[in-house]
């Protein structure tokens, strides 16, 4: 493993930032092409750990794989400093763009671009809910878990989207216990009577 | 307390984002229509150009945000100057949350892990945060087809200016945006670009304007 400048560290995490388009999985690539391959900073093991956690904790991808990576790296100071210089080019470009759009605002030609630009909106959202409903596993709980999550948003728009996501939460832990307890039960009854022990825990929901 | 209001809500967003950008846009849109921050319409132009432009798509997103609300505080220069403000606001706020999650995480990673209920609790928001992006999908696709309409107000005003040229527009982006060509998909960007071009004709060019049905 090789000792890393913090220069070179956000050099290297400014320049990820500035020519990586749309984020998410289609970063995650690009992240190990040059983080793994090119500078040998961290292996591939490393970066499979990185992007477990970076799915599973709050935030953007990029960005948390960004400041695990300057965390390995060179500790606090280094998560710091990568995750600043992966947020500034978003940052220096859409403020540009932000004001060249409000010139625009009014101009017949550009009005027209956005209704077409609207339209292909619709279409990466759909699509980026298809790439995500296919990671997720196929039974009867993730299922039942999304329509309500899709009815409550959509039909009672005023309750809090994070409350949401906070019921998914409870429910996920209160199975998560069910079945961690069922699991305990399950080694008890098996320890007492001795044969059984391959058959009993078996999931509900699967 | 504008700012102080940015700030607030977009570290909650970046608390709640479990499963990268997308998963933040049920949040951005309930708390930015919720605020009067953006209307329907600005927002579907904001994560266009968020996707077509370099960068985290969600960071994007929370830099345009944070641009328009500081600099609707104030006119001119002033305004100006608000908005980078804003923007360095909301994008400090989105990332924060993750970032002293992420220090805490790497110091106990295989705790954390391994953990069955933070797997468990996963395992719950999982599913639930597609279902909203389909909500999301779903209100913001009627946005632009059905501009009057509102889930929580139905009438008969509801289904009236039917935008049957923008439904067109998108069955033929879905269409080219599912087509392989050498086991390739088209680029989002090219897409973008594509049906930028697409709206200046038929909008520009010849002219249509949005049909009512």
């Amino acid at each position: 493993m090789k000792k890393v400048s913090l220069w070179q560290l956000f050099w290297t995490f400014f320049k990820i930032g500035a020519f990586t388009f749309g984020g998410g999985y289609a970063m995650i690539s690009l992240l190990s092409e040059e983080l793994v391959r090119k500078k040998q900073w961290i292996t591939d093991a490393d970066m499979l750990d990185m992007v477990v956690i970076a799915e599973s904790t709050p935030g953007v991808i990029a960005i948390n794989t960004a400041t695990g990576v300057g965390f390995r790296k060179r500790g606090v100071i280094g998560s710091l400093l990568s995750t600043f210089a992966v947020v500034l080019p978003s940052y220096i470009i859409i403020s540009v763009v932000y004001f060249v759009l409000t010139a625009l605002e009014g101009n017949l030609w550009w009005e027209s671009a956005l209704k077409g630009i609207n339209a292909c909106v619709t279409v990466l959202v759909v699509n980026a809910f298809f790439k995500m409903a296919k990671q997720l596993p196929r039974n009867w709980f993730s299922a039942v878990m999304l329509l309500i999550a899709f009815a409550i948003s959509t039909f009672l728009p005023s309750v809090n989207v994070i409350l949401i996501i906070l019921g998914g939460a409870a429910v996920g832990l209160i199975v998560a216990l069910f079945k961690n307890n069922s699991a305990k039960k399950a080694a008890v009854n098996a320890a007492d009577d001795g044969s059984e022990v391959e058959d009993k825990p078996s999931d509900k929901e699967e | 307390m504008p700012f102080l209001l940015l700030f607030w809500e977009y570290f909650k967003i970046g608390l709640f984002t479990i499963g990268g950008g997308y998963a933040m846009l049920p949040m951005v849109k309930q708390v930015v229509l919720q605020h009067g921050w953006l209307d329907e319409n600005q927002l579907i132009s904001f994560i266009g150009i968020s996707e077509s432009t370099p960068g985290p798509f969600a960071i994007n997103l929370a830099t345009f945000v944070g641009m328009e609300v500081g600099r609707s505080q104030a006119e001119g220069a002033m305004g100006i100057l608000l908005g980078f403000v804003g923007a360095a606001i909301s994008t400090f706020a989105v990332v924060l949350p993750s970032l002293i999650i992420i220090i805490i995480v790497m110091r106990l990673f295989d705790k954390f892990n391994n953990n069955c209920y933070v797997q468990g609790a996963l395992v719950g928001i999982r599913p639930v945060v597609v279902g909203l992006i389909l909500s999301a999908v779903f209100t913001i696709g009627l946005a632009v087809f059905l501009p009057n309409l509102k889930f929580d107000n139905l009438s008969e005003e509801s289904f009236s200016n039917f935008n049957w040229v923008s439904l067109l527009m998108f069955v033929g982006m879905f269409v080219l945006s599912r087509i392989k060509i050498e086991g390739k998909k088209m680029h989002p960007i090219l897409l973008i670009v594509l049906s930028a071009v697409a709206g200046i004709i038929i909008f520009g060019v010849c002219g249509v304007t949005e049909g009512t049905v």
